[in-house]
């Protein structure tokens, strides 16, 4: 070790000594505050769902697990589905289409490498309800794709696009599509050219060694990808208000539903409760796959 | 440290200026109260209004009940301030504070849900009926079962409002809206769950944009919609339902834990002079329940057929207990299963 | 084979090599010159119809600015924006200390059960938003706690203040500590040793940090709809609320202004990345 050991002070910086008393009650007040807002509320979310709601929409703390029965009635077990089948698609896309992208930027040169990432930076730093309400503006009835397709007369009518299962998930890619490219450039940047070389020089052809070279590499990036894309897109009511309305209801929001306009705090804190949990099972699947990577 | 010092400072002018003297916390309906009133009675008693909105009256319930939020004023409808008050929630207000309640129609004081006018001041009467956007569609509509029907599949916008949607059914069905059981809401769940297919749009804030904007041809929504857009065209004819329609009245009343009461009874004094009651009717055409200000109106404000239909003899909702917890379960189940 | 591969000159550039791939080459680059367009077209759209004269309508009708004049005037609109650069701000200087100081000490010293500790500080930042936004309503609406600034506050820190945390334990890790020994040696106490050797070294994960904690809260919408009140509504919360009712030019100026915004911001970072290597 080094040689201030023997002549070491309070003072000196040796990562990783014991804290002592002084080193707990630093950390004190941000452990507290983790606890206090962090698992405490879940806590009380947990406990919410077990009690029921009286005629003006305050919770009642008698046990009940009404709303848990409710959860997992086919309705909403429904929806649950249908916003995982949504995320997942969005995933999906967001991959096909970012891949390519993420990939040319990797193997740019330096110049247009700097250029290129500044491109995806952009849109990746936009605030995602100013980039929502553009694909609006385009879909709406009212809107831009509307009226040049009756300008130029291929429909008669203002489309219906809007409040669509396909403009959700056009908003949904749209507004994720940043969050998958910028991991896999990291991973692909990474990746030595050589070795795509090699492949080829042993005759694999770019299906084969897309296939066996490059995915494998980029995993890392992938799964990071997956992980900022898919969970948060279940979840995300915003985008899904904007573009589905009513007419495609998502699971965040049924549970924004709850609170507000139903005020049915109990089935909202178990449908909140379920999705926590759906969101950690997948989280720990993925973060084992990636590491496995 | 310095930068606890100014954290500790920037933390106690926040507690401090939730405490600023001369403020009204105002909850109401979005698209209720102009800028301009809100302006006028800041101008003129230099009390700060933080105007905050909602789109129904059950949002209102959630955000005054939840949160520990504290509002001085409060905007229910009629069944919901019957609520309240059983459940003393609401504050009497001193009548003697407000000189121009003189103005306000006499049959509307005393209402069933406040019948000794303790606790409620009435701000505006509408109805909820069927406009149409009469270029699009040429047919005659007369009643609920016209507007639901499955060639007018995604070009309908109600107001998205889970009491309303249940009573329509109820009164199409021949029942009385106010009669909410299970045994009846079983009954309206089949009918509801075909009707909300056929919805586009369900907007509680503002319904006529949808319709301005071509992207529905009729609906059911407030009657200060309607007039709205009797105003911007002729061609949007308000009708209401023959199977039944009810007539609401929304009223203003000072919550228990309101802090500022004083500050209150300034503004419903305020709204309730002709000029300024004026100018709310200029804004959101409802149905003015204060006569002096009715006088202030232009002709063709009062023969805004939204605005001042022929209604008698209908109903007001009522409170309903604990069923409206079995409503908002059903609508919530119907719109989820899409 | 082998020869192939051991004839290669040693590559500095990075372009792939092969004259057969040309094809491929040519097809991937207008791929991503398509999805940047996808990524670019509306924000334009956008842009361009905020000058546009016409109301309602999406036909041109005369080169205007008067919806940027209108945002200015438009006194929620300002109101919420202040409100939204007061909570940013206050979380950023929170986040800021919180993190760094929280960072160091897991640096420093090696707590029991440094790994689940490290887990709590990670759950902010992946938690679902909707899910720490209905749970801190309940947790306020429990104690009596009245929805406001401090509220969104305290939510907005906490999501915020992890991922300056994660920044500067990053930067951290390259600490050499001999640094911080040399200092003392030379008679430095630890506190002064603390400021003019490490800070300095953190410096630009601090920036980093509060850039991202700044922008986070800035840009959040979902944990706030949950913990707001009226008074403290923020820029997202209008701009949600105008965009549910429908298309408006006021809304098109905003939303340019904004994106003006973070291009200079995303400028603005790079330059500072080339400053500080």
């Amino acid at each position: 070790m080094s040689a201030a050991d023997g002549m070491s002070q309070s003072g000196v910086s040796q990562a990783g000594r014991r804290p002592g008393v002084a080193g707990w009650l630093m950390l004190a007040p941000m452990l507290v505050w983790l606890a206090a807002f962090v698992v405490v509320p879940m806590a009380i979310l947990a406990i919410y769902s077990f009690c029921e709601r009286d005629e003006l929409g305050r919770v009642v703390f008698s046990f009940s697990t009404d709303s848990y029965v409710r959860v997992f009635s086919p309705v909403y077990l429904g929806i649950f589905a249908r916003s995982i089948g949504y995320a997942a698609l969005t995933t999906a896309i967001c991959i096909v289409l970012g891949f390519p992208v993420a990939w040319v930027i990797a193997r740019a040169s330096e110049a247009w490498r700097a250029r290129l990432l500044l491109l995806v930076m952009i849109p990746f730093w936009t605030s995602f309800l100013i980039r929502t309400y553009a694909w609006l503006t385009i879909l709406k009835s009212d809107g831009l794709l509307s009226a040049l397709l009756q300008h130029i007369r291929i429909v008669g009518a203002p489309l219906e696009l809007l409040y669509t299962p396909t403009a959700v998930v056009i908003g949904l890619v749209y507004a994720y599509l940043p969050f998958m490219i910028l991991p896999i450039y990291a991973s692909a940047e990474k990746l030595d050219v050589a070795l795509v070389e090699a492949a080829h020089d042993l005759g694999c052809g770019p299906l084969r060694t897309f296939r066996e070279v490059i995915v494998p590499l980029t995993k890392p990036g992938i799964y990071a990808g997956v992980l900022l894309v898919f969970v948060p897109a279940i979840g995300m009511f915003a985008i899904t208000d904007l573009m589905g309305g009513a007419r495609v209801p998502m699971i965040g929001n049924v549970i924004q539903n709850q609170f507000f306009q139903a005020r049915d705090w109990p089935f909202g804190a178990a449908l909140g409760v379920v999705f926590t949990l759906m969101f950690v099972v997948s989280y720990w699947i993925l973060q084992r796959r990636s590491a496995a990577a | 440290m310095k930068i606890i010092r100014l954290l500790t400072a920037v933390s106690f002018l926040g507690f401090v200026s939730g405490t600023r003297a001369a403020e009204l916390n105002l909850f109401a309906w979005s698209e209720y109260v102009p800028q301009t009133v809100i302006d006028g009675f800041t101008k003129e008693t230099k009390i700060k209004v933080n105007y905050e909105t909602f789109a129904s009256g059950e949002e209102m319930l959630a955000k005054m009940l939840a949160g520990g939020a504290s509002y001085d004023l409060v905007q229910p409808p009629d069944y919901i301030a019957e609520v309240l008050i059983r459940n003393k929630l609401l504050t009497p207000i001193d009548a003697k504070k407000l000189p121009n309640l003189k103005n306000v129609a006499p049959e509307f004081l005393g209402m069933p849900h406040d019948p000794e006018q303790k606790f409620t001041v009435p701000f505006m009467i509408g109805t909820v009926g069927i406009v149409v956007n009469t270029d699009v569609v040429k047919e005659p509509i007369r009643g609920y079962k016209d507007v639901f029907q499955p060639k007018f599949k995604n070009r309908i916008v109600v107001v998205n409002d889970n009491r309303e949607l249940v009573s329509w059914v109820l009164v199409t069905l021949g029942l009385d809206q106010n009669d909410i059981t299970p045994a009846n809401l079983a009954k309206v769940k089949p009918v509801l769950a075909e009707w909300i297919k056929l919805v586009k749009v369900f907007d509680s804030d503002s319904p006529k944009t949808a319709l301005l904007s071509g992207e529905v041809d009729l609906g059911v929504v407030w009657s200060g919609e309607a007039a709205r857009l009797y105003e911007e065209d002729k061609k949007f004819a308000y009708i209401l339902p023959e199977e039944g329609a009810h007539p609401f009245v929304d009223v203003m009343a000072i919550p228990a834990n309101a802090e500022n009461v004083d500050a209150a009874h300034k503004f419903l004094d305020y709204i309730l002079r002709p000029e300024v009651s004026k100018l709310i009717s200029d804004e959101f055409p409802y149905t003015n329940p204060n006569l002096e200000a009715r006088k202030l109106l232009s002709e063709e404000q009062l023969e805004n057929p939204a605005s001042y239909p022929k209604i008698e003899n209908y109903d007001t909702f009522r409170d309903i207990g604990k069923a409206a917890t079995l409503i908002d379960q059903l609508v919530t189940d119907l719109k989820s299963a899409q | 084979m082998l020869r192939g591969v051991a004839m290669k000159q040693p590559h500095a550039s990075r372009r792939t090599p092969f004259h057969g791939m040309r094809a491929l080459d040519w097809s991937l680059r207008t791929w991503t010159a398509g999805v940047f367009g996808f990524l670019y077209l509306p924000i334009l759209v956008l842009v361009v119809y905020s000058f546009n004269e016409s109301r309602l309508n999406v036909v041109w009708q005369g080169f205007t600015t008067k919806w940027y004049a209108q945002l200015w005037s438009n006194a929620p609109l300002m109101k919420a924006l202040k409100n939204s650069l007061v909570i940013a701000g206050v979380t950023t200087v929170v986040s800021v200390v919180v993190g760094t100081t929280g960072a160091w000490l897991l640096h420093r010293y090696r707590f029991r059960g440094s790994r689940a500790i490290q887990t709590l500080v990670g759950i902010p930042m992946m938690m679902p938003e909707i899910i720490m936004g209905i749970s801190l309503l309940v947790l306020f609406s429990t104690i009596g706690m009245r929805l406001g600034f401090t509220t969104v506050i305290i939510a907005h820190v906490t999501f915020c203040f992890p991922f300056v945390l994660v920044a500067v334990q990053a930067r951290l890790a390259g600490l050499d500590p001999a640094l911080e020994e040399a200092a003392l040696d030379l008679g430095a106490t630890p506190l002064k040793a603390f400021w003019l050797v490490v800070v300095p070294y953190l410096r630009p994960a601090i920036v980093s940090g509060a850039l991202m904690a700044f922008t986070l809260s800035m840009d959040e919408v979902i944990v706030t709809y949950f913990t707001t009140s009226p008074g403290s509504a923020t820029l997202p919360l209008r701009i949600f609320g105008m965009a549910k009712v429908g298309l408006n030019p006021m809304l098109n100026a905003l939303s340019a202004v904004f994106v003006l915004f973070t291009i200079a911001f995303v400028l603005f970072s790079a330059h500072l990345k080339r400053i500080s290597r």
